[in-house]
């Protein structure tokens, strides 16, 4: 094992404990559940903005609802589906993930996805050409001279 | 009566419109025949034009300057108490002004291009010109069409004009933003009119893209700025705290950016190894399109905007536009598919190309997902009415993954040779990056940032950073062998030698600053509102904020309520103002926050309600942000490594370039 | 979509018509959702609230002592309208609410005003000045508009008999429409 390997693996292993560590969910106060929820919902008088971001009166009016609800202790989604009844789907910032939302979730997933095969079958497929590149010695020294010479930038 | 500033404005825009037909005329003379005379009638065809639209121009701000309310455009942005600066810049407060500054922009890049552009590559330069000729007579037709005509005279003179919105006349930021933005844009139809010119002369080589690749850095960095100094003005003005909330005008800005930013990471592809034609040329009619979409978006009135102007018929223009654009390019594309066939393949997945590729992945999904979410609510309502909204906790869900895994890309890209590297020299490479990504996630989790996505970007940008210095130290070491420089020396030489790709390396720090500000900003704001008497304090994180007076002021243009706020932290004491202003002519007040921005942290204050009748009391909101400073800084390092990349290396090294070689022919002509 | 390649087996490709005619798909989706936008109002928002049963109010009136609530109103046609002294559009369109009252103030119709997001005593202020008789409330922080999910001011609502929100009207309304709304919900048997 070479030292690099080495410092990879812990600087790796290090990362990993640290973003695992940050991830733990900490346990939802009621501020917490209440910044969670209007950080979704969308300001009706406003134009895209979130009832947590908007200064407006009724984005206001819809934070102190909420801020009733959770402490009379309603669970999140009753609280959502209150919001819904009356303002419907629109008034998610996210859409849902059933029914008209799903494809908004699932595009991405699929476009990186794609993406990243073609990606992929494109490089691999430098294996099947590889008569058309010069001999892997060849290689080796024509690397070490476009580094250099993409150093001294001659 | 005499003669006004709309009749000036109005004949000059129709006067310009001849000189570009027949510009487009002179300039297919020129391509076809290879004609000296065609080329030199376009050239002053492009020059006449140009000089007629700075006077339309100059005629639409003279009428600002003086409040002529005999036009329907000044007397609906400006008033009488408008000041000066920003009657000027109400030349972009509404649609047929900013329709007549991207006009502008147009002739002026077509002006340059005739001049300049036409001296090397002749015959690809002159049918590009005739290419641009025909996109600026297409806003030349716009302004002159009512549709868009910013000359219209008013249907009765009113005393006082209705001035400008009072969102755009708070903040002297409005001046800059939307020039960046035109000038990013519409300088990206250069590229696009070689490529299209390559295509339509079936050149098949990358010649066009050599010749326009500044152009496209350029067009580049300025969207950037653009986009950077609107999420500035947003942060500085509209009072929320934030500076991007994924509105549809910013989508429509970020999304030309994006496939403009594969589109110069994957050019390096095609000039290094000669693949990816087809790829590269779409990605340039697809970032010119999304700049035509991204207008069409906001001025059709089609999405709901803090920004969009108001519905008008120029929508079904800009959209014929589109599909024009989208019909031409397609067509071509398919005519000319032989000639783009690539010749070789890409190196193994671990390489710099492939790297390249995967990140023109990411890029285009990342611009898919914005599109499709700026239009789904459009597209769900069209195909079962459903009426939905997508937002920002969507947009953040979605783009943040797509965003670390760039940042990823970014640090690993550069480390990478051509053609693929073996696994020591990788192992090599990547040691003291992931140890200093190690370093950044400790950093991260030591100044309380919590959440996955935060600290996994304070790791990736220690990556990103460490590899730039990585690359940078090496070059400078090799040239020290190489030539026996002092180090000094050989880092200027470094820069301005190869200045594409250090320059690329500043911008990539650039990046890395704003990514661990988003997160900073994002993840450790804290946020405290309490309603205070006047000596009242508040504490919000380690600041202390005390209200000492609320005070009404008239000036000539508006009413403003101020909270008087005086506020102490770790780096020392402040005052701050943030008010309410009421516009004669506006229903709801405009808040402006008071802002004391700091290196750590910046105290964002907001008036958010007060005691109209005795002033006793104000609801004051604040919230303190960390590291949101950096987020400009990060734009204007992004600046400046995209001047470095940008300038052009030392002469002797183009005395050898055949395109020099051209350029003298030419001139001999 | 995809197709298998014999000189390279479990490559992900695509060959170049089927991505020439994806890529053509899609562009002229998008051309078709940009068309079809001129034909929606962004600012037209439907409701989620209409069909559904009106959310119960009980609040305080502006004028008075007691209070009003829906439920003791069943059993007769109640317009609902949000209104607001700040609001233009709510001075431009009460003249047609008060001749509208006057129209059915004997009748088994009832109109009730609820001020939104605004002061008791401005409140008081745009009744007096403007007149009309019928009974205003205010609400109560909000509470009742966002129940009946209104944006804002003026917002009219139409309610059954039966208490269903049978419909909505965002923005300054009309005598007509006022008096086809009331009329349309009379004749409904419930």
């Amino acid at each position: 094992m070479t030292p690099a390997r080495i410092a990879i693996l812990i600087a790796f292993a290090g990362v990993l404990v640290a973003v695992a560590a940050a991830a733990r969910p900490a346990p939802a106060g009621p501020e917490e559940r209440v910044e969670r929820i209007v950080a979704e919902l969308r300001c009706p008088v406003c134009q895209g903005l979130s009832v947590a971001d908007s200064p407006s009166a009724s984005a206001r009016e819809m934070r102190d609802l909420v801020v009733q609800r959770v402490a009379e202790g309603r669970t999140d989604e009753a609280i959502r589906e209150e919001f819904r009844r009356s303002y419907g789907d629109w008034v998610f910032l996210a859409p849902p993930t059933q029914g008209a939302g799903t494809l908004m979730w699932l595009l991405p997933i699929a476009l990186v996805a794609a993406g990243a095969g073609l990606a992929w079958g494109r490089a691999r497929s430098r294996a099947e050409a590889a008569e058309h590149d010069p001999a892997p010695a060849d290689v080796q020294a024509l690397r070490a001279r476009v580094a250099r010479e993409e150093a001294a930038d001659l | 009566m005499s003669i006004g500033w709309a009749d000036i404005g109005a004949g000059a825009l129709r006067a310009a419109l001849l000189f570009a037909l027949g510009g487009i005329v002179a300039a297919a003379f020129a391509a076809r025949y290879r004609d000296v005379r065609g080329l030199r009638s376009a050239r002053w065809c492009a020059l006449v034009a140009f000089a007629l639209v700075v006077l339309a121009d100059a005629a639409m701000i003279g009428a600002l300057v003086t409040h002529d309310f005999r036009l329907a455009y000044v007397a609906g942005n400006n008033a009488r108490e408008t000041p000066l600066f920003y009657s000027v810049i109400s030349l972009w407060a509404a649609l047929e002004g900013s329709i007549l500054l991207w006009t502008l922009v147009l002739a002026g890049a077509t002006t340059f291009v005739a001049w300049r552009g036409t001296r090397a590559l002749p015959r690809l330069a002159t049918t590009a010109l005739g290419i641009l000729f025909a996109m600026l007579a297409f806003f030349l037709l716009l302004v002159t069409t009512p549709a868009a005509d910013p000359f219209v005279a008013s249907p009765f003179v009113p005393e006082n004009g209705r001035g400008p919105n009072p969102l755009l006349q708070n903040n002297p930021l409005m001046a800059l933003h939307p020039p960046l933005l035109y000038l990013g844009y519409v300088l990206f139809s250069v590229p696009f009119a070689y490529a299209i010119a390559s295509l339509i002369l079936g050149e098949g080589g990358d010649r066009w893209l050599v010749a326009t690749r500044r152009y496209a850095l350029v067009s580049w960095a300025l969207l950037g700025s653009g986009i950077v100094a609107g999420a500035w003005w947003s942060y500085a003005v509209l009072g929320w705290g934030g500076y991007w909330a994924w509105d549809p005008v910013e989508n429509a800005a970020i999304m030309p950016w994006l496939t403009a930013t594969a589109y110069l990471h994957s050019v390096m592809v095609e000039e290094k190894r000669r693949l990816l034609r087809t790829w590269n040329l779409a990605l340039v009619i697809a970032t010119f399109a999304l700049t035509i979409l991204g207008t069409f978006l906001t001025r059709s009135g089609i999405v709901n905007s803090v920004h969009a102007f108001s519905l008008s018929a120029i929508g079904p223009l800009l959209l014929g536009y589109l599909v024009a654009i989208l019909v031409v390019s397609c067509g071509l594309m398919l005519w000319r598919s032989r000639e783009l066939a690539d010749g070789g393949s890409l190196g193994a997945p671990l390489s710099r190309e492939a790297i390249f590729l995967f990140q023109n992945v990411l890029f285009v999904a990342a611009t898919v997902t914005v599109l499709l979410g700026t239009l789904y609510p459009l597209i769900a309502e069209a195909l079962g009415g459903v009426q939905l909204s997508i937002g920002a906790p969507y947009f953040d869900r979605v783009q943040v993954p797509i965003g670390l895994a760039l940042l990823f890309l970014m640090g690993v890209g550069p480390q990478l040779p051509w053609h693929g590297a073996s696994r020591a020299t990788l192992e090599r490479q990547f040691a003291a990056p992931a140890l200093a990504a190690a370093a950044g996630a400790a950093l991260a989790l030591g100044s309380g940032m919590r959440g996955a996505a935060p600290v996994l970007t304070y790791a990736l940008a220690a990556f990103v950073a460490a590899t730039v210095v990585q690359e940078v130290v090496r070059g400078v070491r090799a040239r020290r062998v190489l030539h026996g420089e002092p180090a000094a020396h050989a880092l200027a030489a470094l820069f301005r030698r190869s200045g594409r790709r250090y320059g690329g390396y500043v911008v990539h720090l650039g990046i890395a600053l704003i990514a661990v500000a988003i997160a900073a900003s994002q993840a450790g704001a804290v946020e405290v509102e309490r309603t205070l008497s006047p000596g009242g304090a508040m504490q919000v994180g380690q600041h202390e904020i005390r209200l000492d007076a609320l005070s009404e002021v008239q000036e000539p243009q508006r009413r403003r309520v101020i909270a008087d706020l005086w506020v102490a932290g770790p780096g020392g004491e402040t005052r701050l103002s943030p008010s309410f202003a009421f516009y004669p002519n506006a229903t709801q007040p405009v808040g402006s926050p008071g802002i004391s921005a700091g290196p750590a942290d910046d105290v964002y204050a907001i008036l958010a309600a007060y005691d109209a009748r005795g002033k006793a009391w104000a609801t004051i909101r604040v919230r303190v942000i960390p590291l949101v400073s950096w987020l400009w800084v990060g734009g204007l390092v992004i600046g400046v490594g995209a001047v470095i990349a940008a300038l052009p290396p030392p002469r002797r090294r183009e005395v050898h370039l055949p395109a020099i070689a051209a350029e003298a022919a030419a001139g001999a002509e | 979509m995809t197709t298998p390649n014999v000189a390279a087996s479990r490559r992900f490709t695509l060959t170049g018509r089927t991505a020439n005619l994806l890529v053509i798909a899609v562009l002229v989706g998008l051309i078709v959702v940009l068309a079809l936008g001129f034909r929606r109002d962004p600012r037209d928002i439907r409701t989620a609230v209409v069909g559904k049963e009106a959310p119960a109010f009980r609040l305080e009136r502006l004028e008075g002592t007691g209070t009003v609530a829906l439920e003791e109103l069943r059993g007769k046609v109640v317009v609902v309208n949000f209104f607001a002294s700040w609001c233009v559009p709510c001075r431009e369109e009460h003249p047609a609410l008060v001749r509208a009252w006057e129209r059915y103030r004997t009748s088994d119709v009832v109109l009730v005003g609820i001020l939104f997001q605004d002061s008791v005593e401005s409140g008081r202020d745009f009744v007096r000045r403007l007149g009309g008789t019928w009974p205003t409330v205010v609400d109560d922080r909000g509470r009742t508009a966002l129940g009946f999910g209104v944006f804002g001011p003026p917002e009219t609502f139409f309610i059954g008999r039966d208490g269903v929100i049978e419909g909505r009207h965002i923005g300054p309304i009309d005598e007509d429409t006022l008096v086809r709304g009331i009329e349309t919900l009379r004749r409904k048997p419930s």
